[in-house]
């Protein structure tokens, strides 16, 4: 059976990913954007990110539009393999019942 | 390394109720692009075609060109406008070569267009609004097709509406492409934005 990845069945960090995960391969969005998305605050959503882009899972580019500083977050190539091998496990368990 | 959790730790509703929180944050994060993207290019357009089709059924003369380049200048302007305000959240990280090949495109597409339509000397302005409406349509299936599947479809039955009033409403083509070609694409529009 599939193993649960620990730092994605976290709630926050499930919803961030799941969120991330849903864009086209590529794309990236804004911290403001992805805040707002998941309703938590600044610090909550940082903290967990700076999780998720230690394990690999999400890359985190900052940058400057229109002279304003930027945070964009996506998925790596990794994160989406991991995500789905746990949603597969999800299911494994809902199989077994 | 990273830690695993043994699955027979985790119980079926357990399990039910993760899964139901990722398939309503994927929901919530296709709904919140759509309302920002497909939703305001269907609402926009349908806003000129509403108008300018309109115009062209029951006006005449000069007066309804200016209308279709007045609401096609105000229509590209506010698709800019709302188009830069969503880059700023989204951004796709090949976006510069992505709209180089789209202006491309759609230059060439214009160009082959009016080509097309001069050689083939439509026999009336209906004629000539349908070829318009399929390049056009092309044009939104293609885009769809290479940058993001989930806008691609809405040009099928927009195409299938043209065809169905050119061959069969000929008397009111214009007043049925303003009310359910652009009434429609506004109806959908708003739709997305409030439903999906």
């Amino acid at each position: 059976m599939a193993e649960l990845n620990e730092t994605i069945h976290q709630p926050v960090r499930l919803r961030i990913m799941a969120a991330l995960v849903t864009l086209d391969a590529g794309n990236e969005v804004d911290f403001t954007y992805l805040r707002n998305l998941l309703e938590v605050t600044d610090g909550n959503l940082g903290a967990h990110l700076r999780k998720l882009e230690e394990a690999g899972y999400i890359s985190v580019n900052k940058v400057f539009v229109e002279r304003k500083p930027h945070t964009y977050i996506s998925t790596t190539a990794e994160g989406r393999k991991v995500f789905q091998e746990h949603v597969a496990a999800l299911e494994s368990i809902l199989k077994r019942k | 390394m990273t830690e695993k959790i043994d699955p027979m730790n985790v119980s079926a509703p357990e399990a039910e109720e993760t899964l139901a929180a990722i398939q309503l944050m994927a929901q919530k994060t296709r709904r919140s692009i759509a309302s920002g993207g497909t939703s305001i290019t269907l609402i926009v357009t349908g806003i000129v075609w509403l108008v300018g089709f309109l115009a062209t059924q029951f006006l005449s003369g000069a007066i309804v060109a200016y209308i279709w380049v007045g609401m096609s200048i105000i229509g590209s302007l506010v698709g800019v406008l709302l188009g830069s305000r969503l880059g700023k959240r989204l951004r796709s990280t090949s976006f510069n070569i992505t709209a180089r090949r789209a202006i491309t495109f759609w230059s060439l597409l214009i160009l082959y267009g009016i080509t097309i339509i001069l050689l083939a000397r439509p026999t009336d302005g209906k004629q000539a609004t349908l070829f318009i409406i399929l390049f056009i349509m092309i044009g939104q299936l293609s885009m769809g097709l290479l940058i993001s599947f989930s806008s691609v479809w809405w040009a099928l039955p927009v195409t299938a509406l043209a065809l169905v009033g050119y061959y069969l409403l000929s008397d009111i083509f214009y007043l049925w492409m303003a009310i359910l070609g652009g009434g429609g694409m506004i109806a959908l529009g708003l739709y997305i934005r409030s439903r999906w």
